[in-house]
């Protein structure tokens, strides 16, 4: 990770949408976090045309002290950024350099180059070399290559030698070749590549443009060359990447380790079968009341083992980067972040200072911020608990000395295994070998915790929260497992067997027709549109949901801004957000959520009375319309970022048809206070996640555009169950017949307004058929889903869809339900 | 320049030529010029599309009507551009984020170039107008780069600014100089219908935009024509 600023990108087009798309596209291919690109794009988001004064300020924004590279389409684009130039000071004007790209190919080599960490020269000559992979596919002669390194002779006789064949399907393509050329590039080596099987080269593996020109296809063998001080390393790495298939960051892509895992009986991340392995349990981590030695000692103490921690955290972040890509490697990134959390830090001082020993301080203010996450209402959120653990349990094993009892290979064989475990940490997760582990099975854990996001990007399948019972099977036991209908049989016969294996192949068929299929629209067989939308709760998801070809953002847990600080976020910084979520998503609708939290005083800065049952108590809505201060700001961020794109706002955890008017009327104040009367296509609507909201749906329908209904919190307040309470969780069944009648009330009182899912049900393709039977018009789920929901949509005939809602309305159980809807005969 | 200080701060004794416009011949001038689009903007539109992108009436429309609301929303807080800097600024920096296409940054930077030119000053001497239009001129010719002959807004305004300058140095006042300014611009514009296009999108069409008048053009004359409107107006 390099310090300096990353070269800032302006895209300058004529038409609004043309840049909107094009700048999601670069974001995808260069998924940098650090990497500023600002459009200029059209007079408005339909009238075409450019504006010089709009283009200095997306300068000015693109900057971040590196300089910025300008793209543009056509004619007047460049007069208009010759222009924009004149309006910059001169200091930041030399930083500036307008580039006569191809725009969309410029842009996307551009990007690649700029979060590599190329100077604005390189990022420019890169863009400028853009057609020149074109070029090579069409047979057309090369026009002058500028290169931006040149390649001596001497370069490539030294150093380290390797090949790799080219395993991608599709060849050396630009996802790959970038893969490729961030990595040379984060090293301090040079690298060339010679395509053996054409001839053609050597190029420097830093330039994607270059890299591209190898015309690289599938089958064929790439030499590689290194000089420099890390040669090895950078050669060792590509020939693991290449093995890999050169992963992209985003896993639900076409670039999942399949190579690398056993052939049989793991097609699919689905299915598994295979022996039973038992990782050993971690001792228990005492924390003695050891008499402290003086408070500096144990801050020194403290420390080091904060130091030791993070140097480990961020060797499983670089391993996690290459093998699943930069997206998943972010997990990491807030691992080190509470690691360097000053109000932490301070907590524990604070406490050494007061004259506790160092590992009961940490424990003491770790346990403090777990129980913060553990009091968010929202599933997604709350599971960021586990890692907080996670963290702060890997530096009591520093402090205590028991940092070698870890988990590392304690298996007894290296054949491939069915691992079970009681949990699972995320840099555990990381430190798997695809190879060895068939499948993973957790008693803890719930499916939206890091560690079950992580195994599944690696494409192992994992079944959590399955109860102590699996800690009893002996190791070496034959079990088959699938992740979807969350079976596990031990011993099973061959006639399951082959029925596993079955489903293995079809759900590997079906999978890959979902992905091919994820942008079209999701359409029933009978005519009806769907949409498919995603739940965000980051700009990574954002980015994930444009990829897996989302509709919209259904769902918008605007909670993610509010977390981990110190002071709530200004209405500038929270319209900016929004503002960055719906360019990151193209320009869709976003579904943006009121601040939804709750009990335990989850954000220092807006504190709540300390309830006994938080579930019951100040929270959602509630807690906003009690506090109104928070919401005041929020709804005026939210009313200003519809101006300029499409957005629906979300109230949460509504109860009484008063709450919602006081709601509007806070709206209706934010709308005033902009002064710029109700924006285009802004619309309004409610979460029911009470079973009271389900039951008068009708007399909030007038004053609502639509609904989204939470089926995790409907079903928990529903049969009066947690989910997360192990010895209740079977109760809290979302398909339980009771909630079924409460959507389908909600549904029909609806009338013509639509009405959503949001709920992890959405993603249950399972279900589907039944949402859209039951009159549900909208499903929105965590963005990996959206394909195969998109798909499983197109599979419901919907007349017929009714017919079997109406007999789950009246089953007598969840389980007949699912029996209905399985196997519908 | 020199001629914004000479003129400001001596203005006693300095021999005036010939009388040039003050700041309220200057508004006169801009709103002239809207008047006058908003007439000929389906004509500036249809030109535009036999050899363009039919836009270019609207889009000058377009920014030339948000110049008066702007010029008029200033006047109505009373906080109307008090020098020619400032009017001229205004204006240009109007245009540039309204108009679209590439007339937006050709017309921008010729009234932001003369802004620069006319400095603080209320009023200024028919050779100084000259100068402060040259000056936008050169801006014309740095942002588009255009050549004599190439079909484009500079073969109407280029023979206008030489018939202008060498109409005052012959003696004329500025309302005869303007004149045939006037008729120079227009007798350029229709010259263009002869020329094949080397700039713009009319370029794309190559040997098939001759016969056509250039748009660009058109505008520029009708701009030579407002001033000669605008500053012959009593008052």
């Amino acid at each position: 990770m390099s310090p300096q600023p990353l070269v800032g990108i302006v895209v300058v087009s004529h038409s609004w949408a043309l840049a909107q798309a094009a700048v999601a596209l670069a974001h995808e291919m260069a998924p940098d976090p650090r990497l500023r690109v600002s459009m200029a794009a059209g007079l408005d988001t339909t009238t075409f045309g450019t504006d010089a004064a709009r283009i200095s300020q997306a300068i000015i924004e693109a900057d971040a002290g590196a300089g910025v590279v300008v793209i543009m389409d056509l004619g007047s684009a460049v007069l208009a950024a010759d222009l924009a130039l004149e309006f910059l000071d001169e200091e930041l004007r030399n930083r500036v350099l307008l580039c006569a790209a191809p725009m969309v190919e410029g842009l996307i080599v551009a990007a690649v180059t700029a979060a590599g960490g190329g100077d604005r020269r390189e990022v420019a000559a890169e863009a400028n070399n853009a057609l020149a992979a074109k070029r090579v596919q069409l047979n057309l002669p090369s026009p002058e290559v500028v290169a931006p390194e040149s390649i001596s002779a001497s370069q490539q006789d030294a150093g380290a030698v390797a090949t790799f064949i080219v395993e991608n399907r599709q060849g050396l393509h630009l996802r790959p070749a970038a893969q490729l050329v961030q990595l040379v590039r984060s090293l301090d080596a040079n690298v060339t590549l010679i395509n053996r099987t054409t001839g053609v080269g050597p190029v420097p593996a830093s330039s994607l443009s270059r890299v591209e020109t190898l015309g690289a296809l599938a089958g064929h063998l790439i030499e590689v060359n290194a000089t420099g001080l890390e040669a090895d390393k950078v050669i060792a790495q590509i020939v693991s990447m290449a093995a890999h298939r050169f992963h992209a960051p985003n896993a639900t892509t076409d670039q999942r380790p399949k190579a690398a895992r056993p052939p049989t009986d793991s097609v699919e991340r689905r299915i598994g079968i295979g022996p039973t392995q038992r990782l050993t349990v971690p001792s228990e981590l005492v924390v003695a009341g050891t008499p402290t030695q003086d408070a500096e000692q144990e801050w020194l103490v403290l420390t080091q083992a904060v130091s030791a921690v993070q140097i480990k955290v961020q060797s499983v972040r670089e391993q996690a980067a290459v093998e699943l890509g930069e997206h998943q490697a972010t997990i990491f990134d807030a691992h080190l972040m509470l690691l360097d959390d000053p109000a932490l830090l301070d907590d524990v001082r604070d406490r050494i200072n007061a004259g506790e020993p160092a590992a009961s301080a940490w424990a003491g203010g770790i346990a403090t911020i777990r129980s913060r996450f553990e009091a968010l209402p929202d599933p997604y959120l709350r599971a960021r608990a586990a890692d907080v653990q996670a963290v702060g349990d890997d530096v009591l094993r520093a402090l205590l000395g028991t940092d070698s009892e870890t988990r590392q290979d304690t298996r007894s064989s290296t054949a491939a295994s069915i691992l079970i475990a009681a949990d699972l940490t995320p840099a555990e997760v990381v430190g798997l070998d695809v190879a060895q582990v068939i499948a993973i099975v957790l008693a803890d854990g719930s499916p939206t915790d890091h560690s079950a996001i992580l195994a599944r990007a690696k494409g192992i399948p994992l079944l959590n929260g399955m109860g102590s019972h699996v800690l009893t099977i002996p190791d070496g036991t034959l079990v088959a497992l699938d992740t979807v209908t969350r079976e596990l049989v031990v011993d099973p016969s061959a006639t399951i067997l082959e029925s596993f294996r079955n489903r293995a192949l079809t759900a590997n068929q079906a999978y890959e027709t979902a992905r091919t299929r994820s942008a079209a629209a999701a359409i029933t067989s009978d005519g009806l549109q769907i949409q498919v939308g995603a739940n965000l709760a980051s700009l990574d998801d954002a980015l994930a949901a444009a990829t897996s070809g989302a509709d919209e953002a259904g769902l918008v847990r605007t909670e993610f801004l509010f977390l981990d600080r110190s002071a709530a976020p200004d209405v500038d910084e929270q319209a900016r957000a929004y503002l960055e979520l719906a360019s990151a998503m193209g320009g869709r609708r976003l579904t943006l959520r009121t601040l939804d939290v709750g009990g335990d005083k989850p954000l220092g800065y807006a504190p709540t009375p300390a309830e006994t049952n938080p579930f019951l108590g100040l929270r959602g809505l509630r807690l906003s319309l009690a506090q109104p201060e928070l919401i005041a700001d929020q709804l005026l961020a939210i009313v200003r970022t519809a101006h300029d794109t499409p957005v629906s706002v979300l109230f949460p955890m509504v109860s009484t048809v008063n709450e919602l008017m006081q709601a509007r009327q806070l709206l209706d104040s934010a709308i005033a206070r902009d002064g710029r009367g109700l924006p285009q296509g802004f619309t309004v609507g409610i979460m029911i996640e009470v079973p009271a909201a389900a039951l008068k749906a009708a007399a909030f329908a007038p004053y609502v555009d639509f609904f989204s209904i939470g089926t995790n919190d409907l079903t928990q307040y529903t049969l009066a169950a947690q989910r997360g309470n192990r010895a209740v969780a079977a109760i809290a069944d979302p398909l339980d017949p009771s909630v079924i009648r409460l959507i389908d009330m909600v549904c029909h009182a609806a009338g013509d307004k639509p009405v959503a899912v949001c709920g992890e049900l959405a993603a249950d393709a399972a279900a589907t058929s039944l949402l859209v039977g039951l009159g549900v018009r909208a499903l929105s789920v965590v963005p990996n889903a959206v394909p195969t929901i998109k798909q499983s949509v197109r599979a419901v005939n919907s007349i017929r869809a009714r017919e079997l809602a109406d007999r789950a309305i009246d089953a007598d159980g969840a389980d007949a339900v699912r029996t209905l809807f399985v196997d519908p005969n | 320049m020199g001629l914004t200080s000479s003129y400001t701060s001596s203005p006693v004794g300095r021999l005036i030529v010939s009388a040039g416009p003050d700041l309220a011949s200057l508004d006169r001038w801009i709103r002239e010029f809207a008047r006058v689009i908003e007439v000929h903007q389906g004509f500036l539109t249809e030109l535009d599309s036999a050899i363009g992108d039919a836009d270019h009436g609207t889009n000058m429309r377009r920014g030339m009507s948000a110049v008066v609301t702007s010029l008029d929303a200033a006047a109505a807080r009373s906080e109307s551009p008090e020098t020619a800097l400032a009017m001229f600024k205004s204006v240009g920096m109007t245009l540039v984020s309204t108009v679209g296409g590439a007339s937006g940054p050709l017309y921008g930077t010729f009234f932001l170039r003369m802004a620069t030119a006319s400095g603080d000053v209320v009023a200024m001497s028919a050779t100084e107008f000259a100068t402060v239009l040259q000056a936008g001129l050169a801006g014309i010719v740095q942002r588009g780069k255009p050549e004599a002959g190439d079909k484009t807004m500079y073969d109407s305004l280029l023979p206008a600014c030489t018939a202008l300058d060498a109409s005052l140095a012959a003696g004329l006042d500025l309302d005869q100089a303007l004149t045939a300014a006037s008729a120079a611009a227009d007798a350029g514009r229709d010259a263009t219908t002869s020329m094949q296009a080397h700039k713009g999108r009319a370029s794309y069409l190559g040997e098939r935009s001759i016969g056509h008048q250039d748009p660009g053009a058109t505008s520029a004359a009708l701009l030579v024509a407002a001033a000669v409107t605008a500053f012959r107006q009593p008052e």
